[in-house]
């Protein structure tokens, strides 16, 4: 059963890059219980499956955002997302903090290539920077993160936007401005 | 981040239009320049990019996280064997509970009529959900839910659909048989009567027959089996055929 499967592969790149509710929102629900269920077989709990579930689709919303994945149907997005879940409770497995605690022998016979693990200094240096402006956002006052969300998440139009808040545009793109300023000023608090 | 810098509207909304692609050709010639000669503006450009990211990705992270706690409730896959020991005892004991009432229901009614009407009956196994057009959106979202047998959730989600479109024979039929599988008849029977009331629908053959069992389940057995009559399944000439004896 798939919910996906009528909607062309263009259409859904589009919006997914615009961050659609409804569209994320089917692909999240209609993929968790099969990876569950792989994780589940695999010697993790619900929790590990979330997770993993939830770190993999962020990885796939960003490689359809960034053209590093582009479906050619959407059964081959599902599949994508399948796999790079399982990749990632595969390589937690294989971690050394896991393998600690658990006899490998234990571990079901599977493969996976391990390319993407071997990250470069600059990568980290990146995903570090990131890391920082995620919490940062987190901890954003409310307000902020509101008008934030809708302008780049939800990517409203400025327009839509002030009318929402009842401010002419000037007002809202200053206030924008100054939101960001917060978020850049608590960001490099981070770090 | 690099503190060494500070950054004007008019900057970040420069750096902004070329992340979002929203340049003249003009403009981005001039700015790819930039680009190129200030290692500085580059390592600004590049900070701007991260701070776009987090905040997309941090709002998608708390999104997931609702569709998470909305996530239909499906027969969850097996748990390890190790996690069995660690069920609450009290969720046995609900589970006992259950079956008990059940099994006295049947006993102390000592009622051949439900005992028919759990013999056969089955939900409908619903549609195919596809998602085709916008406005059938809500309606196959629903159906989704049906099928998961989260029965509550789909008839919320459709309820407000079947508003506009009072006499459409195929919400009926669902809203009708999402209550019978919910085990509210009653309510069951008032959509089920309005499909097979209909003049023409493709449900009417499968709503004269759930109407029939709906019936029976209410001990409204002459009622049941006019209803059943005017189906031609098999089952519900079966059903007549038990009714009868």
């Amino acid at each position: 059963m798939n919910t996906l499967t009528d909607i062309n592969s263009s259409q859904i790149i589009e919006l997914i890059k615009n961050n659609d509710e409804r569209v994320l929102k089917l692909l999240y629900q209609s993929n968790f219980h099969k990876v569950e269920a792989f994780v589940l077989k695999n010697s993790g709990t619900k929790e590990h499956a979330k997770d993993v579930y939830q770190e993999a689709f962020i990885t796939v919303w960003n490689n359809v955002k960034t053209n590093k994945f582009t479906p050619q149907n959407n059964h081959s997005l599902n599949g994508y997302l399948y796999t790079i879940s399982k990749n990632k409770w595969m390589d937690h497995l294989r971690s050394k903090h896991y393998k600690k605690t658990v006899v490998a022998s234990k571990l079901n016979h599977f493969e996976i290539s391990n390319k993407e693990t071997q990250e470069s200094h600059d990568d980290i240096l990146k995903e570090n920077r990131l890391q920082g402006v995620m919490q940062a956002f987190k901890d954003l006052g409310l307000p902020c993160k509101d008008l934030l969300t809708k302008f780049y998440f939800e990517k409203k139009s400025m327009n839509t936007i002030a009318e929402e808040l009842q401010l002419d545009a000037a007002s809202t793109r200053n206030k924008k401005y100054r939101c960001m300023q917060k978020l850049r000023e608590l960001a490099l608090k981070k770090k | 981040m690099n503190p060494n810098y500070n950054i004007t509207q008019e900057e970040l909304e420069y750096i902004e239009r070329y992340i979002n692609n929203n340049m003249t050709p003009d403009e981005l010639v001039g700015f790819e320049e930039k680009l190129n000669n200030n290692p500085n503006f580059k390592n600004q450009v590049e900070d701007i990019k991260t701070l776009l990211l987090g905040i997309e990705t941090q709002a998608l992270t708390e999104k997931i996280e609702t569709f998470h706690n909305e996530l239909p409730d499906t027969k969850s896959p097996k748990e390890q064997p190790s996690k069995v020991r660690h069920l609450d005892f009290r969720k046995w004991v609900a589970a006992a509970a259950v079956i008990i009432a059940v099994g006295s229901f049947w006993f102390f009614n000592g009622n051949s009529n439900s005992k028919l009407y759990s013999k056969y009956y089955a939900p409908d196994p619903g549609l195919p959900t596809t998602m085709s057009t916008q406005d059938n959106f809500v309606f196959y979202d629903a159906m989704v839910n049906y099928k998961r047998q989260d029965y509550q959730l789909a008839i919320n989600k459709w309820q407000p659909l079947l508003t506009n479109k009072p006499e459409n024979d195929t919400l009926n039929y669902f809203m009708g048989s999402a209550y019978l599988a919910q085990g509210e008849t009653t309510t069951a029977i008032s959509y089920l009567e309005k499909v097979t009331e209909l003049k023409e629908s493709a449900f009417k053959n499968d709503a004269f027959y759930y109407l029939g069992l709906a019936y029976l389940k209410n001990n409204k057995i002459e009622l049941a089996k006019e209803t059943l009559k005017q189906s031609n399944m098999d089952d519900s000439k079966a059903i007549l055929s038990e009714l009868e004896d």
